[in-house]
This record gives structure tokens, sequence and C-alpha cells, in this order.
């Protein structure tokens, strides 16, 4: 019974994850003036490839930036798929999509903490702050544009995509 | 015979030339990749019967240069930015792709190109787009702690990140420096977020400061920086990447500034 609720708590926490994540797909798609019929694609691109990520490594035992890489290169493929159909770049429905996975807030923290060095002083704490974070923000800003290019890269070596 | 052929031919090259450059200077201007800027505008001068083209980008700046029957023509334009637009990218593709099927001639590729207006969504609606955007990021910050939901945090991202989004908007038609403009929009961001800690509306603050200005990342230029530079376009990919690291700081400035003003070290 107790496990029956945790796999419900889970599966509850997926959808929840898959929802949210649509929303700022769009809304960033909206910031690069992606084509209004394309929306759709990145919203559902956004949804799936969040909720990919958020299974691999908080269900799943990877780490983070391993199960970004999988993320995004499922969701540069999906994009390839629709771009072929749809008669433009992947990167119009693909880049959208992976802004839910873009460390911001790991950026942001590891930027305030070398401002706080330059304020208080230096401390090993806040050094430890900034490593972190600023390390994490660039394996992942890595992963994804790794991932975003790696079936271009696999399965397309000298043709263009569309 | 040969003498009413050959100018013909030059102006025609000459023609096709220029479409070559306004072709890729358009892509890398509405913040396309260095390899599909490229390879759209080298593609439409083969679909117009050169034998080759052959482009060089710089951090600001495109050199084309086609060559027909042992001709060259070669041309520079400078290249400055006009803001992320994937509806311009993707019409300049298919007016390439249109062309390599045959059904578009020289004359009808240069009127379909110059046809092109940038498509913008109405400026309210983004706001309250992004502020929805935010206020999910907040929830998605909750979620991956396992607290639960918290509708004052929710509401208090929302405004605060829709606000800024309007200023961002506003500032970028005045046609402000960007690092100007994001500095200033992260502050007042940071300000509207610091309300709720000050005043204790909401229960955790801190996700509330954070969430507000995630809609500063610069995610495009950070993804296209790394893209170059995997696909050999170095120097184009450390120019956009710089550029996207200096927005950050920029952001930064604005955030600390704000946290100072209000006297709100939530973040840290």
């Amino acid at each position: 019974m107790e496990r029956l609720d945790l796999v419900m708590n889970m599966l509850l926490s997926l959808l929840q994850d898959f929802g949210l994540a649509a929303v700022p797909a769009v809304g960033f798609a909206m910031i690069f003036n992606v084509p209004k019929p394309a929306l759709k694609y990145c919203a559902v691109a956004g949804a799936i490839g969040h909720a990919l990520r958020f299974s691999l490594y908080k269900i799943g035992p990877l780490p983070i930036e391993w199960a970004t890489l999988i993320a995004a290169s499922v969701i540069s493929m999906i994009g390839i798929y629709w771009a072929q159909k749809w008669r433009a770049h992947p990167k119009v429905f693909t880049v959208a999509a992976i802004i839910p996975m873009i460390p911001g807030v790991y950026s942001f923290t590891a930027l305030l903490a070398l401002v706080e060095i330059e304020r208080k002083g230096f401390t090993p704490e806040l050094l430890r702050t900034a490593f972190d974070n600023g390390f994490k923000a660039v394996f992942i800003v890595a992963a994804l544009a790794l991932g975003l290019a790696l079936p271009g890269m696999l399965f397309y070596r000298r043709r263009p995509v569309v | 015979m040969s003498t009413d052929y050959q100018p013909w031919v030059k102006d025609d090259q000459r023609e096709v030339t220029r479409l070559c450059a306004q072709t890729g200077l358009m892509l890398l201007q509405h913040s396309a990749e260095s390899a599909l800027a490229e390879s759209v505008a080298r593609r439409l001068g083969l679909a117009l019967r050169m034998d080759s083209v052959e482009i060089a980008l710089m951090a600001n700046g495109i050199t084309v240069t086609t060559i027909r029957d042992g001709r060259c023509h070669t041309t520079v334009r400078r290249n400055i930015d006009r803001g992320i637009n994937m509806h311009v990218v993707t019409e300049v593709q298919r007016t390439m792709l249109l062309t390599e099927e045959k059904k578009l001639g020289l004359a009808e590729v240069a009127r379909r190109l110059d046809e092109i207006k940038p498509f913008r969504y109405p400026r309210w609606l983004v706001s309250v787009m992004v502020g929805l955007s935010c206020a999910a990021f907040a929830r998605l910050g909750l979620l991956a702690r396992g607290a639960d939901a918290d509708l004052g945090t929710f509401v208090l991202t929302f405004v605060a990140s829709g606000v800024a989004m309007q200023v961002r908007q506003w500032l970028a038609h005045l046609h402000f420096n960007p690092l100007l403009n994001f500095a200033t929009a992260a502050f007042v961001a940071t300000s509207i977020a610091a309300q709720g800690v000050i005043h204790g509306w909401v229960d955790s603050p801190k996700v509330a400061m954070s969430a507000c200005v995630l809609l500063f990342v610069p995610g495009f230029p950070l993804i296209n920086a790394v893209s170059d530079m995997v696909k050999g376009y170095i120097n184009t990919g450390i120019s956009r990447g710089v550029m996207a690291v200096l927005l950050l700081l920029a952001c930064c400035g604005g955030i600390v500034f704000a946290m100072t003003v209000w006297n709100a070290w939530t973040w840290l």
C-alpha cells in the first residue's frame, strides 16, 4: 500500500513537471518570435524534455548533466522530425523547448557569490558556492548544446537537415 | 554575340552576390547559428547557378564571394544585432528551399526577401506569458525541493517578472543598450520581489527572488555560442558567449543594486 502511494506521488509530480515546463517553453518561444503555428510544438517538446530529465535524475539514478544530455538529444530528434515536415530549421522548435532546462538559478547564484566575495571579503564558503554553481551551469549548458547537436552529428554528417 | 551575353551575366552575378549577402546577414541579425547562416546563403547562391559561393563570417560582419566561369564577386556587409526572430529565420530558409526547387527566379527571390517583415507578438501578451513562465519556474523550484505549492510566491513572481518584461520591451523599443536595459529591468524585478520579503507576504521569498529574474537568462545566445564552437565557428561562438556572460553580469549588477537599496539579502 505504501509502495503504491509512493508510485502515485511520483507520477503526480512527473505530471506536474510536464505541465509546468510547457509554460516557459511557450513564453520564451514568444520572446524568440517563433511563428504562431509552431508554438504548440515548442510546448510539447519542452514538456517532454523537462519531464524526461526529471524522471532520469529525480526518479532514476543519473546525474543531472547526463540526464540533460539525453533529454536534449531526444528533443533534438523530435525537432528534426518536425523540421522536415514543417520546412524550417530544427532550432526554431528546439531552443524554446530546452529553455526550461537552462540553469538560470545556478548561473545567477555563482555570479552573486562572486559579488559577495567582493563585498564582504573572501571566505571559502562563498568561493565554494561560486564554483559549485558555476561549474554546474557550464556543464548543463554544454550538455544542452551538445545534446541538440548530437543527432545532426551522428545521422546527418555532411547533409543538411532541411 | 559574346558582347551581348557577358554584361548580362556580370549584372546577374552581382545581383546573386547581393542576395547571398542579404540572406546571410538577415539570418545573423536575427540570431540564427553561424552554420545555418553560412549553409543557407551558400545553397541560395548555388541554386541561382553560381559555380561556388564562399562565405566568411566574422563576429560583426559577413563576407561573400561568388564565382562563376572564373569571375569572382566579393561583397562585405556589417552585421547589427536586430534581436532574436525565428519568424524571419523560417521565412528566409523557405525562400532558399523554394529557390532550390526551381520555383523562384532571381527577381522573385529579391522581392520575397524584401517583403519579409519581422513578426512580433503584442508586447502585453509577451509580458503576461513571461510572467506566467517565471511563476511556473517558481513552482518547479518548489517542486524540486519537495515543498508545497504557495499561491503568494506564484503571484509575486508573476507580477515581478511580468512588469520587468514590460520594462525590458519598452527599453528595447527605445533602442537602449541591451546591457543597460537588462540591468534596469533586473533591478525592477528584484525590487518588486523584495517587497514580498520585506512585508512577509510569501512563505518562500528566496524562490520568488530567484525565479523572477529567470527571464533575463540569455538562453539563445548561450546555446548558439556552444553550438557555433562545436561546429567549428570558434570566433563567432566566442563573441556570442562573451555577450551572453556580459548580459548575465549586467543583470547581476541590477539584482545586487536592488538588494542593497531594499536591504533584502535573501539570495545567498
